[in-house]
């Protein structure tokens, strides 16, 4: 099952719908290029069964009473 | 003469400069003029340094004059112009830095000036390591010293064409998703990206902290070890800096390469790979077999997902360059600022997923490296990319072999293993477990002495 709960493709409704949350301006002659960009580096993320997968701790370690 | 001093190896030209066949000065006024002579259609330098040079020379030949015996005494290099240099303009590549002269000096500058190299000056580099310069940028892009018409790789594009061209002995390059490698395949020279946290990255400009690496670029894997060897070892500058211990990685290289195993990862680095590209590194593995190693098929199934990696380096981007982004956009690039800004709409999230698979893919990759020493594929899948592709604005960020070893931080070499019928170089990369470099330098090498595609020059 899609974890992510969404299809893998980055419609560029969603673009424009992110864009506007971001507050940020993208002009039009590049929306494309953006679409392409992000949807074909989260087809692997959408496609993850994120209950299977392993966590990414630990992000600090110690050592000796002090950060590693 | 210009091309013999241009072209000769590390070790020749300090055993010239011991012999007093050579001096130090007379190889930097060779190469000043030769930059000179052939820099103007190549664009790799983006500053030149004739009088740090020449006084850099000076104290080399003084310190030869003694009996200094130390490997890179003398040797001309520069580094790739994000790579602070105190006093010395250093731009990024872009326009938002076009004149800004840094009051530190990399710790990567600091140990190559330590150890008695000469600078030559600052190298061009794709605008803040990641976007080619279109038309009408500030700075134009390097050009590929084998066919102009071609890119030389980037975003060490200035290292890979000035190497290929004789400038330099060494360059610095940085590799976020195959910065050194690449510019090292499309450029037909040697290219280490050390492992994560081996070579500092303090005094750089940051793309992505967590898939940043700094390394040493040179035109063979004996040249790539002596600059390497300064450059490893703890910084406490950087964060990452590791305090693992660090081998004398040149002592080793004539080991050879029997008994070692190396696995040739059949699943990912194939996919659209040029016939070309596959003849030659076929060709390579045959090689390395006849020099006594094992060479077998391996699979690390999760590198499906390597794509994720571009979700970390947006997200990373943007958080560096998010203040400059909305105060100077006019000074970015075209075609980088909507890069860079796409970085804005990765959700937090997806950018813990990027994370939770690129852990997966360091997973395979450790499990993997128990049963072999070295994992090998072709670099890129294509030869150099012709300018006419590479700035249309849709060419985006194509399918590429580099970034899963920036996704598992292990020490990474790229060097020549044939030419297209067209006349490019090709490339075959080794990668190997944390921090031995020296292993994966020992395969180049062993390789490298088998064959001659380095000795190779471009006709300029």
């Amino acid at each position: 099952m899609d974890a992510m709960d969404k299809p893998l493709e980055l419609t560029l409704e969603e673009l424009r719908d992110r864009i506007k949350a971001a507050g940020i301006t993208i002009p039009e002659n590049r929306l494309g290029m953006v679409r392409k960009l992000l949807s074909d580096a989260l087809v692997p993320v959408r496609a993850l069964d994120t209950r299977a997968a392993k966590t990414v701790e630990p992000a600090v370690r110690f050592r000796g009473g002090r950060h590693e | 003469m210009s091309d013999a001093i241009a072209y000769s190896t590390i070790r020749e030209l300090g055993a010239r400069y011991r012999s007093r066949e050579l001096s130090p000065v007379e190889v930097t006024r060779v190469l000043l003029a030769r930059i000179e002579k052939l820099d103007p259609a190549l664009h790799a330098f983006v500053t030149l340094t004739p009088e740090r040079a020449l006084a850099d020379a000076r104290a080399a030949e003084e310190q030869l004059r003694r009996g200094d015996d130390r490997p890179l005494l003398g040797v001309p290099v520069a580094h790739k112009d994000i790579y602070c240099t105190r006093g010395i303009r250093t731009t990024g590549g872009s326009a938002l830095l076009a004149d800004w002269v840094p009051d530190v000096e990399s710790t990567c500058g600091r140990r190559w000036q330590e150890a008695g190299t000469v600078l030559l000056g600052k190298l061009i580099t794709h605008e803040f390591a990641m976007g080619l310069q279109f038309p009408g940028h500030r700075f134009p892009p390097a050009r590929n010293p084998w066919n102009v018409d071609h890119i030389p790789g980037g975003s060490s594009s200035g290292s890979g064409a000035a190497l290929a061209a004789g400038f330099v002995h060494g360059a610095t390059g940085s590799d976020t998703g195959g910065s050194i490698r690449g510019p090292a395949a499309f450029c037909g020279i040697v290219g280490l990206k050390p492992t994560y946290g081996r070579s500092s990255r303090a005094g750089v400009l940051t793309l992505s902290w967590t898939l940043d690496h700094t390394g040493p670029m040179a035109r063979t894997v004996e040249d790539c070890a002596l600059l390497m060897q300064p450059l490893a070892g703890h910084d406490p500058l950087d964060p990452a800096s590791s305090l693992a211990p660090v081998e004398d990685y040149a002592t080793g290289l004539g080991r050879g390469v029997r008994g070692l195993r190396i696995g040739v990862v059949r699943n990912y680095f194939f996919e659209g790979v040029d016939p070309e590209i596959e003849r030659a590194f076929e060709e390579a593995m045959t090689t390395l077999r006849r020099l006594g190693a094992e060479v077998r098929d391996v699979q690390i199934p999760s590198l499906a997902a390597t794509h994720a990696f571009l979700l970390i380096l947006l997200a990373e981007a943007y958080a560096y360059h998010a203040r400059d982004l909305r105060e100077h956009p006019e000074l970015y690039g075209d075609v980088l600022r909507e890069r860079f800004l796409a970085g804005a709409l990765v959700t937090g999230a997806e950018y813990v997923q990027a994370q939770r698979i690129r852990s997966e893919i360091c997973r395979e990759t450790a499990d993997v490296l128990t049963d072999v020493d070295v994992l090998a594929t072709p670099t890129t899948p294509k030869p150099a990319t012709p300018f006419a592709l590479a700035h249309d604005p849709e060419f985006g960020f194509p399918r590429s072999n580099m970034p899963p070893f920036n996704i598992t931080g292990s020490p990474t070499l790229a060097l020549p293993c044939g030419f297209s019928s067209s006349g490019l170089p090709l490339s075959m990369q080794l990668a190997g477990r944390p921090f031995d470099e020296a292993t994966v330098l020992r395969v180049g090498h062993a390789y490298e002495q088998a064959t001659s595609w380095h000795t190779r020059r471009p006709a300029m």
